[in-house]
């Protein structure tokens, strides 16, 4: 492994890491407080298509986590940061509920089409019209490409197919922005002056999180809560830098070990 | 041109396509393309034989030969090879009971959702798709097609599916036969680059691409296929088979 320098920033999943659905992991909100004791910028990092970061931040709230809207990095803070980078005027295919995160945006007479998880949005008029957008030379952003995802009522359709079908009908390649893509940790460290090098990634996802992040040139730590199954951490090479119980555990390992 | 001469001279028989090749479709019912009313009563007349080859799902094929000669041409339905009639066959031959994703059912993201789930729950999941096409022309503009709904579920179901209609060989022969002719006789006449041109190509056949319908520019330097010859319309593609084949 290639040098390291001095850890500057820590970043952190949300769900299943800090906590599980409506419950906080146990001692997430102290081992929280220890680490904004030290010298570590912070960033709570997510891929999520339908809940704009004023939703994560209610929610967090109410479990008496300590963080403010500043520190939180979406998937669809990534597309609008990609939206305007390009100068672009996106066609939204996105959840209504992620629409504060577009606050803003000039989406009038469209040239680039966003796509997230938005059923209602996936009718044929609707796909028909990214698609002669797309046709004419706007570029596709995928929030991410999941194949499906579980509801109440059994497996429903996520936003990957859909991505497909409009690749395939038009002959292009959508820009994935979520995790487990470089540019997604990159664009999470962006303006912090900070370099990959000097950043680490803790989450319950072996792939996404970690395996993402270390693809980035991070470290990342992989927690066993969440959606964390065992032997998870064998299922990327490199391995995980560190597997340990929960993040409690992770903050402790910083705080003794980097830095 | 010479060489069209060599390209034309053996053909026996004509495969057309109908959608943008014979008219354009859209609010009731559509267009025929012009010229293309005559230049199908003209090949009729000729000594080369002539079948309408589809990949029309959206209406049965008595509806479809209905609004064609409403549009004034002259056709049956004997003579038009399409993929919903192929299918049943093949439903039929392999005892399937299909769940159908087909154009009164439309694609909602519930009835794709419907199929995703019957796909997801079978052991050995069969999917067929009428056509694999990208996209057709409608008056309006070009139209999302079959090909895009056909990949969402390839992707979401990690599957593959089997296409019946163009390009498939077998739907290309079928229609050969139907017609009588041998392949190397024959020739398609296409707006699709890829479906009509590449897959009658891949069978032997020499194809045509007219530049109505969905054809875009770029067709003509597309990286995998080039027709046998690009020509304005199907009246100007008549012209030249009639000119050049073998008296």
């Amino acid at each position: 492994m290639a040098t390291r320098r001095a850890l500057k920033a820590v970043l952190v999943d949300l769900s299943g890491t800090l906590h599980v659905e409506d419950a906080a992991v146990p001692g997430a909100q102290e081992a929280l407080k220890r680490l904004r004791g030290a010298p570590v910028m912070i960033k709570f990092v997510t891929n999520t298509t339908k809940e704009s970061k004023q939703d994560l931040l209610k929610r967090l709230k109410k479990l008496e986590f300590d963080i403010s809207e500043d520190e939180i990095f979406t998937s669809l803070t990534a597309a609008r940061n990609l939206v305007e980078a390009k100068q672009v005027r996106p066609m939204l295919l996105i959840d209504d509920r992620a629409l504060p995160d577009f606050k803003g945006i000039q989406t009038e007479d469209p040239n680039a089409v966003v796509i997230g998880l938005a059923p209602e949005h996936f009718h044929y008029p609707a796909l028909n019209q990214a698609f002669r957008l797309l046709l004419d030379g706007a570029p596709l952003i995928a929030i991410h490409k999941a194949r499906y995802y579980k509801r109440k009522d059994g497996l429903a359709l996520g936003p990957g197919p859909f991505v497909t079908g409009l690749e395939y009908a038009t002959d292009t390649k959508a820009t994935v922005v979520g995790k487990p893509e470089k540019t997604f940790f990159l664009e999470a460290l962006r303006g912090t002056g900070c370099e990959p090098e000097e950043a680490i990634m803790i989450g319950d996802d072996c792939r996404d999180d970690v395996g993402g992040a270390q693809n980035a040139g991070m470290l990342g730590i992989l927690v066993k809560t969440g959606k964390y199954r065992a032997a998870d951490e064998e299922k990327i090479n490199p391995p995980p830098y560190l597997t340990c119980e929960s993040f409690p555990h992770a903050v402790d390992h910083i705080l003794q070990h980097l830095l | 041109m010479a060489a069209w001469r060599e390209r034309l001279a053996g053909v026996r028989g004509v495969l057309l396509d109908i959608s943008g090749v014979l008219y354009d479709g859209g609010a009731g019912g559509g267009v025929p393309i012009a010229g293309s009313v005559e230049a199908v009563a003209r090949l009729k007349r000729s000594p080369l034989k002539v079948r309408l080859c589809t990949n029309e799902s959206q209406k049965s094929r008595r509806e479809l030969v209905g609004l064609l000669r409403r549009l004034g041409f002259s056709v049956s339905e004997g003579e038009v090879s399409a993929p919903a009639p192929a299918a049943c066959q093949i439903l039929r031959a392999r005892g399937l009971r299909p769940h159908l994703l087909i154009h009164e059912e439309g694609f909602s993201f519930q009835n794709m959702n419907k199929a995703f789930q019957v796909l997801m729950e079978l052991e050995n999941p069969v999917l067929i798709s009428l056509g694999k096409g990208r996209y057709y022309k409608e008056t309006s503009g070009l139209m999302l097609d079959v090909g895009a709904y056909m990949k969402a579920l390839e992707y979401a179901c990690g599957i593959e599916a089997e296409v019946v209609g163009k390009p498939s060989p077998e739907f290309f022969k079928s229609a050969l036969q139907e017609m009588g002719v041998e392949a190397h006789q024959a020739i398609m006449i296409g707006d699709d680059i890829v479906c009509d041109v590449g897959g009658a190509q891949r069978c032997g056949m020499q194809a045509l691409q007219v530049r109505t319908g969905k054809f875009r520019p770029s067709d003509e330097q597309h990286p995998e296929v080039q027709a046998n010859g690009y020509v304005d319309n199907l009246a100007e593609a008549v012209d030249l088979l009639l000119q050049h084949m073998d008296a």
